[in-house]
């Protein structure tokens, strides 16, 4: 089912429109004249038919809970060429984020891996452990093996600040 | 710029330090060359990047953390050569110093932990620390081996060009400060239509698929403009290029032979440093041997 048959189904959410509209700063999709420079250099439109412009008409239209539980705000690279090229200051990418974390607030599906990186920031702060890695000739190194000094790891006053924020 | 020493703070990230040694290891061995010295910041952690998707403030928070840890050195300003880590401090700089109650809130959070955020902090990538302040006419000058007769295609990368707004290292449509410190080496560079398209890293959270699909196109397109190699400047971005070329040419058809190079090994191999100093032995897709740098 693609957005445009949601939409015709759909009823206006007036509260999370709210929600999503208070998430925003210097952002203004209610600005948007749909114009569609957006879409034409979306890096996303060709392979998974992400159109930026019709986000932020669904978000004027009030059908948030439609783009909260869909696949759609997931597609987005993050190259931000729409902020950039938006002549309204209505930066679809700032709307998807917002939309993004109203769906993990809503605990609607979303991508397994955000979660799994979120659990190893808790865990150690970082998004990711060093690893090995094998040079062409299949010879392994470490960071201490390619004389790379030793990561000080923040401590755990960090996280329980983290935490809390995460937990509203 | 020779004569005087300039202090600088780095920040790594996650990506780095943690699979992307070349770029660490290249930087490290260029940038004392070239009058940088670096401090290493303590106590790191991510900078928010993935976690933005998930929880704003959250992320603005981890941004703000980096940049009050910056501020406790005697750097003068902060270095950070990961796209994505440049691109969410300087977001979250942009918000804290335009908006108040931001600026409380997160400063608040910081106080938890003793930390205070500095609204004069300078943020810095390796591209334009080497092309605005240490400046190509230096690079040019300290090159002892010039890579003559080489042709490479520049990557800007998306996240250190956009959005223009909150200050970014160049030009959003037209970038040509990594071509200069290209050619500053003694190379050319190609002009290429695919110059500005994205790597696709993001969607590895997603669609892992259309990411590959994403690189792969750009590589593709490129090997027909017969550039000799493929240079970038963001760990997410050589990953993709690099380490996943081989999985990119599959969801593309046809195969991928592109050598990818960080600048720093490229700049570091100009500048007569032993190729393993570089970490060139890491890299995927090229073969140095064939390459006969």
């Amino acid at each position: 089912m693609t957005l445009t048959d949601l939409m015709t189904m759909a009823k206006s959410n007036e509260e999370l429109q709210k929600k999503i509209r208070n998430q925003l700063w210097n952002t203004h999709p209610d600005e948007c004249y749909q114009c569609m420079r957006c879409t034409s250099g979306c890096t996303s439109l060709k392979l998974l038919e992400l159109k930026p412009h019709e986000i932020t008409i669904l978000v004027n239209a009030g059908f948030i809970e439609e783009l909260v539980s869909s696949d759609i705000i997931w597609t987005c690279t993050s190259c931000l060429k729409c902020r950039e090229r938006c002549p309204q200051k209505a930066s679809p990418y700032n709307t998807i984020m917002a939309l993004r974390n109203l769906a993990v607030e809503q605990e609607a599906k979303i991508p397994e891996k955000y979660m799994k990186v979120v659990a190893q920031i808790l865990e150690t702060g970082m998004a990711e452990q060093a690893q090995i890695v094998t040079s062409k000739d299949m010879q392994s190194f470490n960071r201490e093996k390619l004389g790379l000094p030793e990561i000080q790891q923040a401590d755990d006053k960090f996280k329980a600040i983290f935490m809390k924020i995460l937990g509203g | 710029m020779e004569d005087e020493e300039l202090k600088i703070a780095v920040y790594w990230g996650c990506k780095i330090p943690a699979t992307q040694y070349a770029y660490e290891m290249s930087v490290r061995q260029v940038l004392p060359r070239l009058g940088v010295e670096l401090i290493d910041l303590k106590g790191t952690s991510c900078c928010g990047g993935p976690v933005r998707s998930i929880n704003n403030l959250a992320s603005m928070y981890l941004s703000a953390r980096i940049m009050a840890l910056s501020s406790k050195t005697t750097g003068e300003g902060l270095l950070v050569p990961c796209n994505e880590c440049h691109f969410m401090l300087t977001e979250t700089k942009h918000r804290i110093d335009n908006d108040e109650e931001t600026y409380e809130q997160i400063g608040k959070l910081l106080s938890e932990e003793g930390l205070e955020y500095s609204t004069d902090l300078k943020i810095w990538h390796v591209v334009d620390l080497l092309h605005d302040v240490v400046k190509v006419e230096t690079v040019k000058s300290t090159v002892m081996k010039p890579l003559e007769g080489f042709r490479f295609a520049v990557h800007p990368g998306c996240q250190i060009i956009r959005p223009s707004e909150i200050g970014r290292v160049d030009n959003p449509e037209n970038p040509k400060k990594l071509d200069a410190l290209v050619k500053a080496l003694g190379a050319e560079t190609v002009d290429y239509t695919e110059k500005l398209d994205c790597c696709g890293a993001a969607l590895m959270y997603s669609h892992e698929e259309a990411a590959l699909s994403l690189a792969g196109s750009k590589l593709k397109a490129l090997q027909a403009y017969g550039a000799d190699g493929f240079v970038d400047t963001c760990p997410y971005c050589h990953t993709m290029y690099d380490a996943k070329q081989e999985a990119a040419a599959a969801t593309v058809g046809g195969k991928l032979s592109v050598s990818v190079f960080y600048y720093t090994q490229l700049l570091g191999i100009a500048l007569g440093i032993e190729q393993k100093k570089l970490g060139l032995h890491l890299n995927q897709s090229n073969d140095p041997r064939k390459f006969n740098l």
